[in-house]
């Protein structure tokens, strides 16, 4: 994790932004509700209330954007520098400062405010106090507007800044413009740099990682530096000298050979030389590129002594000004590097010299510090000591051999002689991975756990062998003849059953309880029966409509003719069978004899006489085809009458009573009806104290 | 050479199984991912078996074994011990016994000829474990902690301990031994060797969050790979320096 991220620092908003937002957020976030009959003390608390809320909202809102920004003083000193350049970190701490200023200034007109309207006399005057107090802030944080336009600049610019761990390792690539600084670090890392043939490609400091020797190591491409006085440096150039000056990384110096880009040798010696003061004790390494182009040997004496003079400089330099270098190290530390980034020749070298050395020199600084002490044992492999008393050295691998299968030895022999290639037998058994894949995948496929058991016979490995759980034989406790036992059981049952079907109910067996019982099973049932009924004969009292209004219902003739005719039936017998028709055109005629005539005079149970001829609608047909009369009400008294009989003749009467009203769909008294659902004499007028139903 | 792995997405591959130099136990899992993974890289010089121990897939932390022998806890069904014993060819020799503290793996730590075990185990598991894995026993405790089998591991090639082991410690571990140890760490950083590591004469597996830092330490320890200890001290010296210091 990058101990400096810039990137989370919040937006700023431009100052008149920032007013909308603190004023809106006021009134959302407050009572907006004021009458002027409420008490004064009220009133004023509601006033108070938001300028106090205002004040605190610009509170907040500023000391995020005071926390957010790196205070310049109490970062890295790479850091600090950087921002001074690329933000001048006058106008930087202003910015901050300015904005801090405001805060204390809003404070101090909200306390202003609060307590003036502790004096306020009106709704009207607590208004205005409140009116102006939010202006005045407003006008102090409009002020800030330059400020915060900076501010925001500046945090999108550092947004964007690579994320360099100052304190990690890192390599640092610095030369003329167009050296071949960007190409070397697109070589070793996968940073993927712009290069181009001109000047100043590079304008500000690219970040690349690469792994060497199991750690993980920063490159820095930084922009080409001119040869001036560092006051005329521009801003490009100065990103540069910052990261030079204040990371303790290892430095390449790069030298561009073939003169390519513009500028001799000797113009490149005189900047290293110039520039020396900002790589004293780091590890430095001047890098000859461009070899391709043109070969360190056909260079000119003089260039060649340039170049002499500048290696020799950098391993004074870089060993520290108080440290003098004998000869000896001096011809171990002084030494050229030539590379190549367009044929890659040398770039590898250059790489692992650079770091190794940097390594040394960071490793040698850390066992000087405390903290090695706590991973002494990390670098320390104990070795063991004889047992036998002697203090040597043991000798385990005589002793007590490793032991390692033949057959690892043998592959690693082939592996290593390479005449066997290190591929899979062909024969090779499918493993359980590539089986689980072709047998449904895994939660599907069911390993088979026998099949790698070494068994003396291989042909026993999947005999069905005794299972044992918890010292019991699951077989000791199986009975061989339980299918037997079950199908005895079940002839049993069906044989039961088979009896229990046989039995016939007899009442004169029934004990004088079950009669009880049985009894009462009776008479609920004729209640219930008798209720039915009743619902049933009741219900001749509803309504009917007429059969020429209901348009589902028409049925005439000439319908039944279409539709029959329509479904392919020879409609002639139906029609003439129709009532209707039957009736069209009948005559009335002289009754025949008088026998026909004779309806009264035959009484009821006269059963001797010979049945009368066909009677249509006769009382008497009607009476003679009637059953027993039906009980209506259901059986037993109750509910203040004498006896069934007199029920059943309250009820016939109450059906009776009905029956117009119930064919006319009249309204009954037993109709629910609200005549009146807001009656005003109830909903209109005030209300007294604690009355809701009576005014 | 060490193979970094995982079970079921946990890096703790030293609970889930148990290598030795003849053979190797492996849980039953959902699938066979990290089965196939023992198999591919042993299945053919030693016996892979893929089991449970007393219902669990705690298979590495609960048996304890060597070339020689396998001791398993006393909560170890029947069937799991019939069917390690069929795997398993007749030189090695299956136990189960009755200790109390039954994570065996967690408590004793053994190569093929020495065994280290926690302070309070039975005499008669002491006993056990000196006739059926053919080892000497000590009782010892690794940087003041008596679970001996999770804090280190070590083969008849080397060994690496808890990363708190003092250098006396270490000095008298690996005379106690007779093999290099080193303090170390695995799965970036955890000191819980036994858990993250598995290793026997001339492979390794760990967990998948090991750095390659930690990975070259142990392959120089454990001698894979034609790596020998004095790596640790020459090559890997700066590195282990630059980045634990």
């Amino acid at each position: 994790m990058p101990l400096y991220n810039f990137k989370t620092i919040k937006v700023v908003p431009t100052g008149k932004d920032f007013i909308d937002i603190v004023l809106s957020r006021t009134q959302r976030q407050t009572p907006t509700v004021v009458h002027n009959g409420w008490a004064i003390t009220r009133i004023r608390s509601f006033y108070m209330r938001k300028v106090k809320y205002t004040q605190s909202n610009w509170g907040e809102k500023l000391t995020q954007i005071l926390d957010d920004f790196p205070k310049v003083d109490d970062i890295h000193p790479f850091y600090a520098d950087l921002l001074n350049v690329l933000y001048d970190k006058d106008h930087f701490k202003l910015a901050l400062g300015q904005l801090n200023m405001a805060r204390n200034l809003i404070g101090k007109v909200a306390q202003d405010y609060v307590r003036l309207l502790k004096y306020g006399d009106s709704l009207y005057r607590c208004k205005q106090l409140k009116r102006a107090a939010l202006g005045r802030m407003c006008t102090i944080m409009k002020k800030q507007t330059a400020s915060l336009a900076y501010l925001e600049q500046v945090r999108q610019h550092m947004s964007r800044l690579p994320s360099i761990d100052p304190n990690t390792r890192t390599l640092l690539v610095c030369g003329y413009p167009n050296v071949g600084k960007s190409s070397f670090m697109n070589k070793i890392t996968r940073a993927d740099v712009d290069v181009q043939p001109y000047a100043f490609t590079t304008k500000s400091l690219f970040i690349g990682h690469m792994d060497y020797k199991y750690l993980r190591w920063q490159v820095i491409d930084t922009p080409g530096i001119l040869d001036r006085p560092l006051e005329e440096r521009n801003t490009i150039e100065m990103q540069s000298v910052t990261a030079l000056a204040h990371l303790r990384a290892a430095v390449l110096y790069i030298v561009d050979i073939s003169e390519q880009c513009g500028y001799t040798i000797a113009q490149q010696a005189a900047l290293f030389h110039s520039i020396k003061p900002l790589f004293a004790s780091k590890p430095l390494l001047v890098v000859a590129n461009k070899t391709d182009a043109a070969s360190l040997e056909a260079l000119s004496p003089e260039d060649q002594a340039i170049l002499r003079e500048l290696v020799v400089e950098a391993a004074k330099t870089s060993a520290g000004a108080g440290v003098v270098l004998d000869a000896e190290a001096l011809a171990r530390e002084a030494n050229l590097q030539k590379m190549s980034t367009l044929t890659e020749e040398g770039v590898m070298d250059v790489k692992q010299l650079a770091c190794d050395r940097l390594l040394a020199s960071r490793v040698e600084m850390k066992l000087q510090g405390k903290r090695v002490k706590d991973i002494t044992n990390r670098i320390h492999v104990a070795q063991p000591q004889s047992r036998d008393g002697s203090g040597g050295a043991a000798e385990p691998s005589s002793a007590r051999p490793t032991c390692i299968p033949a057959s690892v030895l043998a592959k690693r022999a082939a592996a290593t002689s390479g005449a066997m290639p290190s591929q899979p037998a062909l024969d090779a058994e499918e493993t359980e991975l590539q089986l689980q894949e072709r047998l449904g995948g895994a939660g599907v496929y069911s390993a088979d756990l026998r099949k790698r058991w070494q068994l003396a016979n291989p042909g026993w490995k999947y005999d069905i062998a005794p299972e044992i759980i918890e010292g019991h034989n699951i077989a000791d406790f199986i009975d061989p003849d339980i299918e037997a036992k079950l199908a005895a059981l079940e002839a049993e049952e069906d044989a039961l059953a088979a009896a229990s079907e046989g039995i016939d109910m007899d009442l004169d067996e029934l004990t004088p309880e079950e009669m009880e019982l049985l009894s009462q099973i009776k008479d609920r049932r004729r209640v219930l029966v008798a209720a039915h009924r009743r619902r049933k004969s009741a219900a001749n009292n509803n309504p009917v409509m007429p059969r020429g209004r209901d348009v589902e219902r028409n049925i005439n003739t000439d319908e039944m003719k279409k539709s029959l005719d329509w479904m392919g039936y020879n409609t002639e017998k139906a029609v003439s069978r129709a009532r209707g028709q039957s009736r069209l055109g009948r005559k009335r005629t002289r009754s025949e004899g008088p026998a026909g005539m004779d309806v009264d005079g035959v009484a009821d149970g006269d059963v001797d006489m010979e049945p009368p001829k066909k009677r249509i609608h006769s009382s008497k047909s009607r009476s003679m085809s009637r059953g027993r009369a039906l009980s209506i009400a259901e059986p037993g008294a109750g509910k203040g009458f004498r006896d069934a009989s007199q029920r059943n003749k309250a009820v016939k009467i109450s059906d009776k009573a009905m029956r117009k009203r119930g064919k006319q769909a009249r309204r009954g008294e037993g109709d629910r009806h609200i005549p009146d659902l807001k009656p005003k004499h109830l909903l209109t007028g005030k209300r007294g104290k604690g009355k809701t139903d009576r005014r | 050479m060490a193979t970094r792995c995982q079970f079921e997405s946990s890096s703790e591959v030293g609970v889930f199984a148990q290598l030795t130099n003849a053979y190797c136990l492996v849980a039953t899992g959902r699938s066979e991912n990290f089965y196939s993974i023992f198999e591919a890289e042993l299945a053919e010089h030693i016996p892979v078996i893929k089991t449970s121990v007393s219902g669990t897939r705690l298979v590495g932390r609960v048996t304890v074994g060597n070339r020689n022998g396998l001791l398993m806890p006393n909560s170890a069904t029947d069937q799991e011990l019939q069917h390690v014993r069929n795997s398993l060819p007749d030189e090695v020799v299956v136990q189960r016994i009755d200790e109390r503290l039954s994570a065996l793996g967690n408590c004793i730590a053994c190569n093929d000829y020495v065994a280290l075990a926690h302070p309070d185990i039975d005499r008669e598991t002491e006993e056990i474990v000196a006739d059926v894995l053919g080892v000497e026993v000590f009782r010892q405790s690794i940087s003041n902690n008596v679970l001996v089998g999770s804090n280190c591991k070590f083969t008849n090639q080397g060994g690496l301990v808890h990363p708190q082991t003092s250098v006396e410690d270490l000095d008298e571990l690996a005379s106690l031994l007779q093999v290099p140890l080193v303090a170390g760490t695995v799965n970036r950083g955890s000191g819980v060797i036994g858990a993250g590591l598995l290793a026997n004469d001339w492979s390794a597996f760990c967990g998948l969050d090991t750095t390659a830092t930690e990975l070259q330490v142990i392959e120089s320890v454990f001698k894979l790979r034609d790596s020998q200890p004095s790596n640790i001290v020459n090559e890997l010296r700066a590195s282990l320096v630059e980045s634990l210091a």
